[in-house]
């Protein structure tokens, strides 16, 4: 999530404010073109960068190729997330959802091809919206962020269909069970809710700090990653990482990591998790076995 | 006896009469009140005509019975007493009706008094009010006749006519439309234009006394001149007959008025010239156009010239003439080498545009740039005479020196020595800049030329118009050697700009420049912009000449720059004093950049060496980034609040405040926090360092440094008091939340709420 590029000495005005711009930048979200060539990049800034992948990984690559293509202002605020169809980019920060078109994107000057903003109830702040989901089974799209709501919006029509609410505090990210048509989302209220796309009501809420052998009180009781496997769920964030068995709701193992989960990712039977200030990304197998680390 | 006989046969009327009467007696009786008084109300009731009836009836009806008794007394009789008895009893009850009447009669008798004595005083007041009025009467008439009578002055006055008046007067005083109706309203405003101009006419006059008055005083001073003058005037006259061969017997005033800047030729001609009047003088000057008799002449005047322009010094000044100072300035000037004489003639010239267009402005006095030349005039002249003979002398006895050193000397120390200070050697003209900020404060520089190396270096100096209490830390902001570092990105002013140095460097064993940098003064990029020496960086072995527009184009951007460095630096200066007492001094006009109430303060502002500053184990990601150069300076703030130290390493580049100092936090609380375990901490550090631009305040932003300071206390605030509270620790927050928050966190990182929002005074996500 962090980046420090070593400089040639800036003296400039402008060159010492790139500079620390560049120091004091984070990266929220990426996402991969559906081509596979290129890769998107989000950051606190309201950027996007777009790379070139292909001739960043390519044989004869220079410094040059790993400088973005584009980079073009998409937001005010951050860019929380992105996600990408198979002819879009859409990105979301600021309360208001944007798409691009992957084909226009590599030339300069470009316009984004719509925006929507979810029914917010009016409030001195636009809520920002945390994390963004792709139902392909119902080509929508789920929206979820600083109104402890999720939206659904229909990606044919542009429309926004359900509401769904429950959460009490703001919601950090989302998950889909693939089998069954459900979401998961966990929130800063500590909560992993799941969701019923089909009747739009709660199914199960699964309060993660209540439960002694994961909870944290020193780190607070936010959830802030979710993965999940249908029938295995992994979250983590306040509380410790926990691998959750959704049928009978009962936390199974609980894996050591000290610092506060920043992501989570299931790759068949085993978790992979990239902590959010260490530079290293731990797989385990589903025993709680540290398989091993890959480090920086 | 008839009135026994009466009584007798009352009681029958009586009753018939008196049953009403008695009825209210009695009910009168039950109603407790006095008999008499009842006896007065009755008054009131019965009718007097009927009283006077019954009055007759009963007196007559006594005159009956006492008849009848008489006649009954005078029968005699057995049965008389008895009928005599009734008769008198009938007669008694006739006499207590004439009493009763009496008494009513009385009754009615005084309340016809009190009547008639109440209207009588009623009668009395009314007349005096009649009176009163009669007299008033009078007196009001006695006013109308004095107002009609009474004559206003204004009718004295002589007004302008009316057609003039509409014509003249300005249409707020005339107002054309009430006015030509109303002729009194027309009347006043005819006075009020009188007013009006009388008032202007006395100002005028007034004006005139003191006109007057100053023009006497000249007159009186300028007639002291000329009176002084008379002595002078011999004195020079004395002077002229020294010199021989010149028949001057007239007047100098012609030298003088004509004497113009670097035209020796007409002043030699002038001197030549023996008119008396001193036009005359003039149109025989202008006339002399024989240039080959002057030329002849002048060869051999030049050296009476200078003695008569020392004889006319006085009058000069008299007179006001500052012509021979100037002229002096530039004779001198023509013994510059070229660069520093480029930078004389476009500083002077610079000078002057400023002067011209500030004098346009506002009537100013003092001048913003002023210009000299110092050094001996001698030793340059020695140097500038004969160019090649000297070189070629230089040049020979070098190598001869080289040859018979070689043969003579071994020791080559002392030899490479003498040649150092020879490459190194100034020009002895220098040419010293005094630039002037709005706060009196002067930037004095002095400029020298390094003859054989062909560069120019500087000197700075600033003093200040009031004594500045000088604050530790700000030991280096205004020393000579640091004040003009990097006034151009990257220009250090270390390394020579001539790519040619380097080879003779290389000769004569010199490393670097920078080690006599302090002793010659800086050789910065942009000074040698000014001589207008261009030094590419391709062809390391191009001649330079210098150039004047290449100086031209850069003298105002330079002046400009060199201005606002000092003036930063200035108010740098005085910020750091306050920053040691622990004092953040926020100026008023930032102060809606922070809410009313801060409660963390700083503590504690020192100066850090470089070296200890690279060391520091938070400034890592500075240093990389490679913001951390040599040229900057560095400091250390600490920011408490309770049990919570902030420490905050600083970078201050020179170029401050166009380019912003750089801020790198380490909280100690609860564990230590920097940017490489703490998000939020890292966020700060992006409040203060990139969102800089919010903070710079009113141009030219010398309140940057102390409004992030101020902004870092604010955010401290902010984090303390944001801090989720650990439910398993016991007891209150140390740092209760009292900053109003939309809400505490936000997005994936969890973000605390550090924007400030200016006039509603809450705290949101940026």
């Amino acid at each position: 999530m962090e980046r420090a590029v070593p400089l040639v000495v800036p003296l400039g005005q402008t060159e010492v404010f790139q500079a620390l711009q560049r120091l004091h930048m984070t990266i929220f979200s990426q996402s991969v073109s559906p081509c596979g060539k290129f890769l998107a990049a989000g950051n606190n800034y309201g950027q996007i960068a777009i790379f070139s992948l292909s001739a960043a990984l390519s044989s004869e690559a220079k410094e040059e190729s790993k400088k973005p293509v584009v980079t073009f202002q998409a937001h005010d605020g951050p860019v929380y997330s992105m996600v990408s169809t198979d002819r879009h980019l859409l990105s979301a920060g600021d309360g208001e959802v944007k798409a691009w078109l992957w084909a226009e994107m590599l030339k300069k000057g470009c316009k984004e091809l719509w925006r929507r903003q979810p029914p917010y109830r009016t409030s001195l702040e636009v809520p920002e919206i945390n994390a963004l989901l792709l139902v392909p089974k119902e080509n929508s799209l789920i929206l979820a962020g600083g109104d402890c709501q999720l939206h659904t919006m229909d990606l044919e029509t542009g429309t926004f269909t359900r509401v769904l609410r429950g959460h009490t505090d703001y919601i950090h990210c989302l998950a889909l069970r693939e089998r069954s048509p459900e979401v998961l989302s966990g929130g800063e209220d500590g909560a992993v809710r799941l969701w019923d796309l089909r009747t739009a009501k709660e199914v199960q809420t699964i309060e993660v700090y209540k439960h002694e052998e994961c909870s944290r009180p020193h780190n607070g009781r936010w959830i802030g990653c979710l993965a999940t496997d249908s029938d295995w769920m992994v979250c983590g964030g306040g509380p410790a990482l926990t691998l959750w068995h959704l049928r009978s709701s009962t936390p199974t193992t609980v894996f050591p990591i000290r610092a506060p989960q920043k992501h989570v990712t299931f790759y068949q039977d085993l978790v992979l998790t990239a902590a959010g200030n260490s530079c290293r990304v731990d797989v385990f197998t589903n025993l709680g076995y540290r398989a091993f680390s890959l480090s920086f | 006896m008839s009135s026994e006989s009466g009584k007798k046969r009352k009681p029958k009327v009586i009753r018939s009469d008196g049953a009403p009467a008695e009825g209210k007696r009695n009910r009168s009786d039950t109603e407790q009140e006095g008999k008499y008084y009842s006896e007065e109300a009755e008054v009131d009731l019965r009718d007097p005509g009927r009283d006077y009836e019954l009055y007759k009836y009963t007196c007559q009806e006594l005159q009956r019975l006492m008849a009848e008794i008489q006649d009954l007394k005078s029968r005699g009789g057995k049965d008389v007493a008895i009928e005599i008895e009734e008769r008198r009893i009938q007669s008694c009850v006739h006499f207590m009706t004439l009493k009763k009447l009496n008494r009513l009669a009385h009754i009615r008798l005084k309340k016809g008094r009190d009547q008639t004595h109440e209207a009588k005083q009623k009668v009395d007041a009314y007349h005096l009010q009649l009176q009163n009025l009669l007299y008033e009467v009078m007196h009001l008439q006695k006013e109308i006749t004095k107002c009609l009578e009474f004559k206003s002055k204004h009718e004295e006055i002589d007004l302008v006519s009316l057609e003039e008046f509409y014509k003249e007067a300005p249409p707020d005083i005339s107002k054309a439309e009430v006015t030509m109706g109303d002729p009194h309203q027309q009347t006043l405003a005819r006075l009020d234009w009188e007013l009006e101009q009388r008032k202007r006419l006395a100002e005028k006059y007034r004006e005139c006394l003191s006109n007057k008055e100053k023009i006497l005083k000249e007159i009186e001073v300028k007639k002291e001149y000329l009176s002084s003058l008379q002595p002078r005037l011999n004195s020079i006259m004395q002077g002229l007959a020294v010199l021989p061969r010149l028949e001057c017997s007239g007047t100098i005033w012609a030298h003088c008025n004509l004497r113009l800047p670097g035209s020796s030729n007409s002043s030699a001609s002038a001197s030549r010239v023996a008119g008396i009047i001193v036009t005359q003088a003039a149109l025989e000057l202008l006339a002399s156009s024989d240039p080959p008799a002057s030329a002849s002449q002048s060869a051999g005047t030049t050296g009476m010239s200078q003695g008569t322009l020392a004889a006319s010094l006085p009058v000069q000044e008299y007179l006001f003439m500052p012509f021979d100072q100037a002229h002096k300035q530039y004779e001198t000037a023509r013994h510059l080498p070229p660069p520093l004489y480029v930078l004389f003639v476009q500083a002077t010239a610079y000078g002057q545009a400023c002067a011209h267009m500030k004098s346009s402005q506002p009537p100013r006095q003092d001048k913003t740039l002023s210009v000299a030349i110092e050094g001996s005039v001698d030793e340059a002249k020695a140097l500038f005479k004969p160019p090649e003979d000297s070189q070629d002398d230089e040049s020979d006895s070098d190598a001869e020196e080289e040859q018979t050193t070689k043969r003579r000397r071994p020791t080559l120390g002392v030899q490479l020595d003498d040649k150092r200070k020879e490459m190194l050697k100034r020009h002895p003209l220098s040419v010293m800049l005094d630039l002037k900020c709005k706060d009196d404060s002067v930037l004095h520089l002095t400029f020298y030329y390094l003859m054989n190396l062909n560069i120019m270096t500087v000197k700075a100096k600033v003093t200040t118009a009031t004594e500045l209490i000088t604050p530790i830390s700000a030991g280096d902001l205004l020393s000579p050697d640091s004040v003009l570092s990097c006034l151009y990105p990257g220009d250090h002013g270390k390394k020579t700009p001539n790519p040619a140095n380097q080879y003779q460097f290389d000769k004569v064993g010199i490393l670097t420049l920078s080690d006599y940098v302090l002793e010659l003064g800086h050789p910065y990029l942009w000074v040698q912009k000014l001589g207008g020496l261009h030094f590419p960086k391709e062809q390391p072995q191009q001649t330079v000449i210098a150039d004047h527009s290449l100086s031209a184009s850069h003298m105002e951007t330079t002046m400009k720059l060199l201005k606002t460095r000092v003036q930063s630096r200035l108010a740098l200066h005085k910020q750091f004093a306050s920053l040691e007492h622990g004092i953040v001094p926020v100026t008023s006009d930032c102060q809606y950049l922070f809410p009313a109430k801060v409660v963390s303060h700083l503590v504690k502002w020192v100066t850090i060496a470089h070296e200890d500053y690279m060391e520091l184990h938070f400034t890592k990601d500075i240093v990389d980034a490679g913001l951390a150069g040599d040229t900057n300076l560095y400091y250390m703030a600490l920011i408490e609040r309770g049990t919570a130290k902030l420490q905050a390493a600083v970078v201050l580049n020179p170029g401050y405040s166009s380019i912003p100092p750089i801020f790198q936090l380490c909280l100690n609380w609860k564990g230590e926090k920097t940017n490489s375990n703490d998000d939020n901490i890292r966020a700060m550090e992006g409040e203060v360092n990139v969102c800089y631009k919010e903070l710079c305040g009113p141009w030219p932003s010398h309140q940057l440094l102390t409004n992030q300071l101020q902004r870092l206390c604010v955010l401290l605030d902010v984090y303390l008091e944001t801090e989720s509270h650990d439910d398993s620790v016991e007891g209150p927050k140390e740092f209760p939340q009292e900053k109003m928050c939309l809400r505490l966190f936000r997005g994936p990182s969890r973000m605390k709420p550090f924007k400030y929002n200016h006039p509603q005074g809450f705290f949101s996500h940026r």
